[in-house]
């Protein structure tokens, strides 16, 4: 018994060490490629160019409003809808997350042709003006982003006795904005926070529907430009964007650590 | 006319009858209990006086304003739910005062009343506390604070205690009689424990099956229910069936013995006639001009104040409820027994 106990004990470790080493080993070789800038030593000269790199800061400034945009539309649209669901509509929600889950299965290059097809004719000439190409980014996004940030509200709400809230607060005089923005939204927190994260680190690194809409402008584009013709650039970059992802993913974790347990406390 | 009529109200749910045709005058300050079974009803019937559901037909006033298609936040109604339903991200003190803050208060109203709330439900300890820090009992008090900081036309409590445990059940709804007897509000209580609805209201209503089966008074209810559904819910009911029953002269015969009943009031009779006791009114032994069979007992349950007997009386097994007392001989498994009931305590359904 005990003898079996530390085999298994064994090849879990080995299991994971394969898999930590699947995943470590790429990251590690890039990291310390993105270091061989410089002939002979290893330095951070294919950062300090990156940084110093104008189209960077001006790529990621975009993609960065781009991303909050879109999580600001996806939280107006995807909150109340949600909530909506939960409270009156609950048959519908298994056809609303087959809904949601569509931009999984539609590839984001069908999305993008659609849209362009779409709304750069007559009656909607968006992709003719900077604003209306921008605009209909941060909708491809808000798509794209939709599983990530409805499954997040969802879980939230079934966190809480959505119901029981919203009546609560109906017999105390309030009405749905007061609902929504002091009852529901507060308490979706962690879940809106969540989505959110989940949707800029989406946002950030898209490559097909930003190429297509805005070309160079967005930070996915850049970064396979440089991927084409800057070796270690290519790199690094590929370092800051893992590194940018662990930070929200980070986040995430930091606000659910925040979140109480709900357990009661003393006796009555 | 009274404070709050609730006139023809009925409920259908896609084809289910779930409130039939539902009447009740309420008066001002009185504590009514809606008491039944689940699927009777009665949450129904609150959460349409509370507005969250429309009758399918019939009305609701309140103070004499039709309230039945009013929205819920319009109303003043308080309403206290078995889940507490207090808000997660607000503080004890918060909570209390949400009501008033919607209702955009000043400020040093808001503090008074939530201070006076706090004092109320002596937690005035707890107002910086999160819900989650406070236990169920404490949680639910200071729901029936929020509730009440409105001042409300009417207090709608949706089986309150049901989540609790059976002390703090106990102490809480003494607690709930006290300050609704203080701020003199008219409150209806709904319940499914019959100990609970006797124990605080000034009336209730029993229902079965969307439809009101009784109201009155719950000794009323208890010593002179008016079916044999109100009968057996509220308290326990033996039912021994009987033969030859004389209506006119109130006898009938029980294992073969000619029993007498109380026949004052007229009663709608079963084609299997059966003799109706609550089991507190047997005794044991011979006894004067009450009603004397005999049985064999089957089984004894000690319940503490209570010794709860199953004897088997010709072919039915009663319940007979002795009060326990400290040197009582007990009678054993499988004694024959003489047992005694009084006439005016039984009834023929």
């Amino acid at each position: 018994m005990v003898e079996a106990m530390r085999r298994n004990t064994f090849w879990s470790w080995f299991w994971m060490a394969v898999g930590v080493l699947y995943f470590i080993l790429p990251l590690v070789a890039t990291f310390i490629f993105s270091l061989r800038a410089k002939k002979g030593v290893l330095s951070f000269l294919a950062y300090e160019r990156i940084f110093q790199d104008a189209n960077f800061w001006e790529t990621f400034t975009f993609s960065l409003t781009v991303g909050f945009v879109t999580i600001l539309v996806s939280l107006v649209l995807v909150v109340p809808t949600a909530y909506w669901i939960r409270l009156r509509l609950p048959h519908l929600r298994g056809m609303i997350e087959f809904v949601t889950m569509m931009p999984f299965v539609i590839p984001a290059i069908v999305l993008v042709f659609g849209l362009i097809r779409v709304f750069s004719g007559a009656p909607f000439f968006l992709t003719n003006t900077f604003v209306g190409t921008n605009a209909l980014l941060v909708a491809a996004y808000a798509v794209l982003a939709l599983p990530y940030m409805f499954r997040s509200v969802d879980a939230g709400l079934g966190a809480i006795d959505v119901r029981s809230l919203t009546e609560a607060a109906q017999s105390l005089g309030a009405g749905w904005p007061t609902i929504l923005f002091r009852v529901i939204f507060p308490n979706l927190r962690v879940a809106i926070l969540s989505g959110a994260f989940l949707t800029l680190a989406t946002v950030i690194g898209e490559f097909t529907i930003a190429s297509f809409l805005v070309g160079i402008k967005a930070f996915g584009p850049y970064m396979s430009l440089i991927g084409q013709n800057k070796t270690y650039e290519a790199s690094s970059l590929t370092i800051i964007s893992f590194l940018l992802t662990w930070a929200f993913m980070g986040l995430i974790q930091l606000f659910n650590r925040g979140k109480s347990d709900g357990t009661l406390a003393g006796a009555h | 006319m009274s404070y709050l009529s609730i006139s023809n109200v009925s409920k259908v749910f896609g084809g289910v009858v779930a409130v039939e045709d539902f009447n009740l005058e309420v008066e001002k300050g009185e504590f009514i209990s809606f008491l039944g079974p689940s699927g009777c009803g009665k949450t129904t019937t609150l959460r349409m006086v509370a507005g969250f559901e429309l009758p399918t037909s019939g009305e609701v006033l309140l103070d004499d304003e039709n309230i039945t298609y009013k929205s819920p936040n319009e109303r003043n109604v308080g309403m206290v739910f078995q889940s507490y339903a207090l808000f997660p991200n607000m503080t004890v003190a918060q909570n209390i005062g949400f009501g008033l803050q919607v209702r955009k208060a000043p400020a040093d109203e808001i503090k008074r009343t939530v201070d006076e709330m706090l004092g109320l439900i002596h937690l005035e300890k707890h107002a910086e506390k999160y819900p989650y820090q406070l236990s169920g009992g404490q949680q639910q008090r200071v729901a029936l604070a929020r509730a009440l900081a409105i001042h409300p036309r009417v207090l709608l409590l949706d089986e309150p205690l049901s989540a609790l445990d059976a002390k703090i059940r106990v102490e809480l709804r003494q607690e709930i009689r006290r300050i609704q007897q203080k701020m003199g509000i008219t409150t209806i209580y709904v319940t499914h424990d019959q100990e609970e609805a006797l124990s605080l209201s000034d009336r209730i209503v029993v229902m079965s099956q969307g439809r009101m089966e009784q109201v009155g008074a719950p000794s009323e209810i208890y010593n002179h229910p008016t079916t044999e559904f109100v009968a057996s819910f509220v308290g326990q009911l033996n039912l021994l069936p009987v033969r030859e029953v004389d209506l006119q002269n109130g006898t009938c015969k029980l294992n073969g013995q000619l029993v007498r009943f109380d026949h004052s009031e007229p009663r709608q009779i079963s084609d299997k006639p059966r003799l109706a006791i609550r089991p507190e009114e047997f005794q044991f032994g011979q006894a004067g001009d009450r009603n004397v069979v005999l049985g064999r007992v089957e089984v004894v349950m000690f319940l503490g104040a209570v010794v709860r007997l199953r004897v088997r009386i010709g072919e039915a097994l009663v319940s007979v409820d002795l009060f326990n007392e400290r040197n009582m001989a007990l009678p054993r498994v499988g004694d024959d027994v003489t047992v005694n009931f009084p006439a005016h305590a039984c009834w023929i359904m």
